[in-house]
């Protein structure tokens, strides 16, 4: 979760503040979560990316640019480097379209309509090409995994 | 709720940190009651969770005429980086038997980190080990560069890089906490990276 929200925020303390502010808001409003949902991990890391994401976008685009711009290089090596070149390989084969809105949407944490205006298409299309290029990914990597070693 | 309203593509959305507080919850008050698309969410939460998990570089634009030379070169490193590790652990099997890597046997065997060379030489990266035991030097090209390390102000000479194909590497198994490493060329220094 403290990485997630790590990766959006480019700042250790933040990063644990918004971990804290999601436990807080799941045990004040009730979690969402239930065993039909899939992994409690992957609703954790979403809760905490969606959460750093909110508290980005009220920050000033500004500082939010300087910080992305300055952020470091080098990161913490202990995944799996064949994990790693596994979902590498998986967002190469999405359409350019797809790759498009996944760098700014997901990777730049940028609004749909923020998206929309870079690329100069409708918002619609954004939300279509973002869905489809996660469904995309979900195959490949499922069906890496399975033929996988 | 609406019986005739399902999320959709929104679970993706939702995911993917592209929703704002309002929309996320009314899936969440949605997903409360409806098991299909609880399952749904969950699923595209789980595709997030295999990309969260690995430090990839993110999709290149393919608009730009220009791609950053950094970005490009450490996803072709850590595809022979996993390459490597492939044939270690067995996953490839290669024509005839496979070859000896102590760099990869280290990092299979330890926590490591990585930094990039910055100044005018070629684009090169340091992975050393979290305990500084060992620091392995990877330079574009097939250049032969001096690897020194820097420990409060002084150099410390570590050897110089060997060409491995499209590479040029260095592997030092030496138990010093440097500050930097610099490339060095007939003693110019080329570029430095900061161990942190």
């Amino acid at each position: 979760m403290r990485t997630a929200a790590l990766r959006v925020l480019r700042d250790a303390d933040a990063a644990r503040e918004c971990v804290q502010d999601v436990f807080l808001h799941l045990w004040r409003s009730g979690s969402a979560y239930s065993a039909q949902r899939g992994s409690l991990e992957a609703f954790l890391v979403v809760c905490a990316r969606n959460r750093a994401l909110t508290r980005v976008r009220g920050e000033s685009r500004a500082r939010e640019t300087a910080r992305r711009t300055d952020a470091p290089e080098d990161y913490t090596m202990e995944e799996d480097p064949i994990e790693r070149e596994r979902v590498q390989r998986a967002l190469t084969r999405l359409t350019e379209g797809q790759a498009d809105v996944v760098r700014l949407a997901y990777y730049r944490g940028m609004t749909l309509a923020e998206v929309a205006a870079d690329l100069g298409i409708p918002i619609g299309t954004v939300k279509g090409r973002l869905s489809a290029a996660l469904r995309a990914l979900r195959r490949e990597l499922t069906v890496e995994g399975a033929d996988g070693p | 709720m609406d019986p005739e309203f399902h999320i959709g593509d929104s679970a993706e959305l939702y995911a993917a940190g592209a929703l704002d507080e309002r929309e996320r919850a009314e899936i969440d008050a949605h997903v409360a009651e409806c098991r299909d698309c609880l399952r749904r969410l969950g699923e595209a939460e789980e595709t997030i969770l295999t990309l969260e998990r690995v430090s990839v570089t993110e999709p290149p634009d393919r608009t730009a005429s220009v791609v950053p030379l950094q970005r490009r070169s450490v996803a072709s490193w850590w595809l022979a980086v996993a390459t490597a590790a492939a044939f270690i652990v067995g996953f490839v099997i290669p024509h005839g038997a496979p070859r000896s890597n102590v760099a990869t046997l280290a990092m299979i065997g330890s926590h490591f980190s990585h930094a990039q060379f910055a100044g005018t030489g070629p684009a090169a990266k340091v992975i050393y080990a979290r305990d500084r035991s060992w620091y392995y030097v990877i330079v574009a090209g097939s250049g032969r560069y001096d690897v020194y390390g820097i420990r409060n102000g002084r150099a410390l000479d570590l050897g110089a890089t060997q060409p491995q194909g499209a590479t040029s590497e260095l592997f030092k198994r030496i138990g010093k906490p440097f500050d930097r490493l610099e490339l060095r060329n007939r003693g110019a220094a080329l570029e430095t990276a900061a161990i942190r």
